[in-house]
């Protein structure tokens, strides 16, 4: 068996596109619950919200090419969602993005807890350094910090909220209406946190809810990435590309993790995958062959998102020569990824063709082979879905697709825990 | 001119009232929300104007210098995060105002404004924030600084937050968002503007990459006692919190922040002044007296509770005066002033610490009787003060909000001092939480 989840943006859900809602949604939440629920339905493991705290404006160094597609922006605060799913579902996981670099250790302690009350034990939190200049500009600095000092504020950060999230005993709840004693001071314990950039006398003030240390997610390529990774994440977001490149990732991961001390068995990675189903395998294939010539006339599109991505604003190259070496501070291994290998295509060429990753393109039951052979080939651990919630992406991956997959016993036919770690460690 | 009053109800995401008669499951389960969304309904159906969630980020060991009473009595901890909660209480209300409290002294203000948009937007226009700088240095400690900034240092940084906020929610012009499948046009850039701000303690680029609300701001609350903290409500609240003890102080405080808004060139009948009550119905006014005495000579046994309560507050150790020693008078705070200021002068009578402390309320009047009795006395004291209203606070049990929500706001009703209905229409269209302030 193996697991699923879907990645999403709190943010207009494909506006322009057809069988989508014309953006009229946006932010109405009763989309999102929906959504929710016909997931849980389906039995995945969790929908993941990413996030962002910037207008991208690399792209013809301005706003316009975002704010007129509605790239990237608006993006709404998706830990204001997370209560509302919490209500409006029973087991699956919900988790949302929160930077380390921003976000004040003891207040991120007790929001993650707050919420994992409210949710039964369901949350997890997605940590980033956040992206980008801009970001760090909107939290009153010049410039970010550069990328391996952004993991040591990470790995820093990370400790302190783990020492907050660990400063009550289990049992330091009484609710002794008797004596009336409700908490035992003498199980609650001052952290004294005090590291490289942060510090925190503690203790936190809310009690440990029912996973106590929330889910940890990450998606980080690069190797101090990757190490931050092996020592907090339960679950990684991993891009995917050739079924070689996978498997390769999952056993240096995996073997970061045992280098780490940690049981490989409980951190579940699950690879980014575009999904196209059709009623038959070659309507699949059609959609497919349609989307592909809607990107190669979308060269703005592609282009916008590389230099989100890089920082770099593309529409100043020309498009009909090869691209001259770059690196950046922001996303490293997405950049480096859209040109390993095409040191002699032309930027057109290299925007044109699809930045590599996996495609399961097919009807409910060759997608069903297709991942079956994956996943047989990779050794584990599940698919992350990556589409915008569009009625019709529901129905074909929530209503289709996973009842074909849970027929044939590769999924989960039922929920086995309470919590959202236990549900990810279930098998 | 209108005789209406507003209504707030004052209180917390911590545990309810969790022992005694009427605490039902309590203990165990408020966490979950579901009392404060019950509790959220029953408001609504009161016509309350909002309801207000105070907070702070500590546990106290100011009483005794150790965490035990905090914990015992539940006094600061646990004390979950509120922001969470506000969804919750919206999806069960439609009209009821939602507000929180967030430090100006810990948020980063790009994260607040952000935040508190989003919520705008799920709230449909219903969010507020209670702006609060701080008081306690085992906050600041757990933010990494030795102590909290100094008390007028606090509001300088506050009124610079304020600033930055603003600006952030005026990053994106009205007409911004424009949905135009026609030219393919989501948003026009043209009017969603950086907003470039240098200042002593922020600097932030923006602009926010979340869209305005329905409000465009959230609804300000604000309590400050101080001259300082005064200053601050009358230049950027919507509704001010007021502890002022008596009429005539009641007043005179109302008085005060009306001038001041005047004099900043506000109009002043654009902040709702609430004062804080804790009314004790029951069937008579005999019976609410015999309630209320009861309550005392408990309160007397019990004064740990009061003295821990106020050294949290104040950070002053209260566990070191003698409680049968009249109540000293040179005690000063970088914490709460004024709550402080009016304990130490409830001791100008010469009573004994232990007598202030059973009887220490932050009433701004007492309020004791049969649902008619007191319905009439806050309508006296209204049409003295000149208004805006009252800020319930009290034990929170469900008896104890139905009682307020179906017994004295039905009393308030017939007497025409409370909406029997929120306005059907707005500024703007649908009506906001602060359009339902505004309304009288």
């Amino acid at each position: 068996m193996f697991h699923l989840g879907w990645f999403l943006s709190f943010s207009t859900q494909a506006w322009h596109a057809p069988h989508s809602d014309r953006g009229g949604l946006f932010p109405n939440t009763d989309v999102y619950v929906d959504f929710a629920r016909a997931l849980e339905r389906a039995g995945f493991d969790y929908l993941m919200i990413e996030d962002g705290s910037f207008i991208p404006d690399a792209y013809g160094s301005s706003m316009e090419h975002s704010l007129r597609t509605g790239f990237a922006s608006p993006k709404h605060d998706p830990m204001a969602l997370v209560p509302l799913l919490a209500a409006s579902t029973e087991k699956i996981g919900l988790i949302a993005t929160m930077t380390t670099s921003f976000y004040p250790p003891f207040l991120a302690a007790r929001l993650m807890t707050t919420l994992d009350h409210l949710s039964g034990g369901r949350v997890g939190f997605n940590l980033v350094t956040a992206h980008n200049d801009r970001t760090a500009q909107n939290y009153g600095m010049d410039k970010h910090w550069d990328h391996s000092e952004r993991y040591a504020i990470a790995t820093d950060w990370a400790q302190a909220v783990t020492a907050l999230l660990t400063s009550w005993d289990e049992d330091a709840v009484v609710d002794d209406t008797v004596n009336g004693v409700y908490a035992d001071h003498t199980k609650i314990h001052q952290t004294d946190y005090a590291g490289d950039y942060f510090s925190s006398r503690g203790p936190l003030n809310v009690p440990p809810g029912p996973q106590r240390i929330p889910v940890i997610c990450q998606a980080g390529g690069s190797p101090v990435g990757r190490a931050f990774a092996s020592r907090f994440a339960d679950t990684i977001v991993a891009p995917s590309g050739s079924i070689e490149w996978m498997k390769q990732y999952r056993t240096d991961i995996r073997a970061g993790l045992v280098d780490a001390g940690r049981d490989p068995d409980a951190v579940k990675v699950l690879f980014l995958t575009d999904f196209i189903i059709g009623d038959t395998h070659e309507d699949a294939l059609e959609l497919q062959r349609r989307r592909h010539a809607a990107m190669v006339a979308d060269i703005e599109g592609r282009l916008a998102y590389m230099s989100f991505a890089s920082g770099i604003d593309f529409s100043t190259f020309d498009l009909d020569a090869p691209v001259p070496p770059v690196s950046t501070n922001a996303a490293k291994t997405t950049t480096a990824q859209m040109f390993a290998g095409r040191e002699h295509q032309t930027l057109r060429e290299i925007a044109s063709t699809i930045i590599p990753s996996l495609e399961i393109v097919g009807s409910p039951a060759t997608a069903a082979d297709q991942m079956e052979a994956v996943m047989a080939e990779v050794g584990g651990d599940g698919f992350l879905v990556n589409s915008p919630i569009t009625p019709r992406a529901i129905a074909d991956i929530a209503g289709d697709l996973a009842p074909e997959l849970r027929r044939r016993g590769l999924i989960r036919s039922e929920y086995t825990a309470d919590t959202l770690r236990g549900n990810l460690t279930a098998y | 001119m209108t005789d209406k009053f507003h209504l707030g109800w004052f209180t917390n995401f911590a545990p309810p009232v969790w022992e005694g008669q009427f605490s039902g499951q309590n203990g165990a389960t408020w966490a979950n929300g579901k009392f404060y969304q019950d509790m959220a309904r029953s408001l609504e159906r009161a016509r309350f104007d909002y309801i207000m969630l105070e907070d702070s980020s500590m546990v106290s060991d100011a009483y005794e210098g150790s965490s035990r009473a905090d914990l015992k009595h539940h006094l600061y901890a646990p004390k979950h995060d509120p922001l969470p909660l506000m969804p919750l209480l919206a999806a069960a209300t439609k009209n009821l105002g939602i507000v929180a409290t967030a430090s100006t002294s810990f948020y980063p203000p790009y994260q607040l404004a952000r935040t508190m948009t989003t919520l705008d937007h799920l709230t449909g226009g219903r969010a507020g924030w209670n702006i609060v700088t701080s008081s306690e240095d085992r906050a600041a400690q757990n933010y990494g600084r030795a102590t909290l900034e100094e008390h007028d240092s606090r509001y300088d940084r506050a009124d610079e937050f304020v600033e930055v906020v603003d600006k952030l929610w005026n990053s994106w012009e009205p007409g911004a968002l424009l949905m135009d499948r026609e030219t393919g046009q989501y948003v026009d850039h043209t009017k969603v503007h950086p907003i470039h701000h240098d200042g002593q303690f922020y600097t932030v680029r923006g602009p926010l990459n979340a869209m305005p609300g329905p409000q465009r701001k959230p609804v300000i609350c604000q309590a400050g006692g101080s001259p300082r903290g005064r200053q601050f409500a009358a230049e950027h609240a919507d509704t001010i919190i007021a502890q002022s003890r008596g009429v005539e102080r009641m007043k005179a405080y109302r008085d005060d922040i009306r001038a001041r808004a005047t004099a900043a060139g506000r109009n002043p009948d654009d902040i709702k002044v609430l004062f804080i009550v804790s009314p004790l119905v029951a069937a008579t006014d005999e019976e609410a007296q015999e309630i209320w005495a009861a309550r005392t000579v408990s309160a007397e046994a019990n004064v740990e509770r009061a003295l821990a309560h106020l050294s949290a507050l104040t950070e002053v150790d209260f566990s070191k005066f003698d409680l049968d020693e009249p109540v000293p008078g040179d005690v000063t705070t970088n914490g709460h002033r004024t709550t402080l200021a009016e304990f130490l002068k409830l001791g100008d009578d010469g009573r004994t610490l232990r007598e202030v402390a059973a009887g220490w309320n932050i009433n701004a009047v007492d309020l004791v009787g049969s649902v008619d009795t007191v319905a009439d006395q806050m309508g006296e004291v209204m049409a003295h003060v000149g208004g805006d209203g009252f800020l319930i606070s009290g034990p929170m049990t469900r008896p104890y909000i139905g009682e307020v929500t179906e017994g004295l706001v039905p009393a308030l009703q017939a007497r025409g001092l409370t909406r029997t209905d929120y306005l059907t229409a707005g500024a703007n269209g649908a009506p906001t939480f602060r359009d339902n302030l505004l309304a009288f």
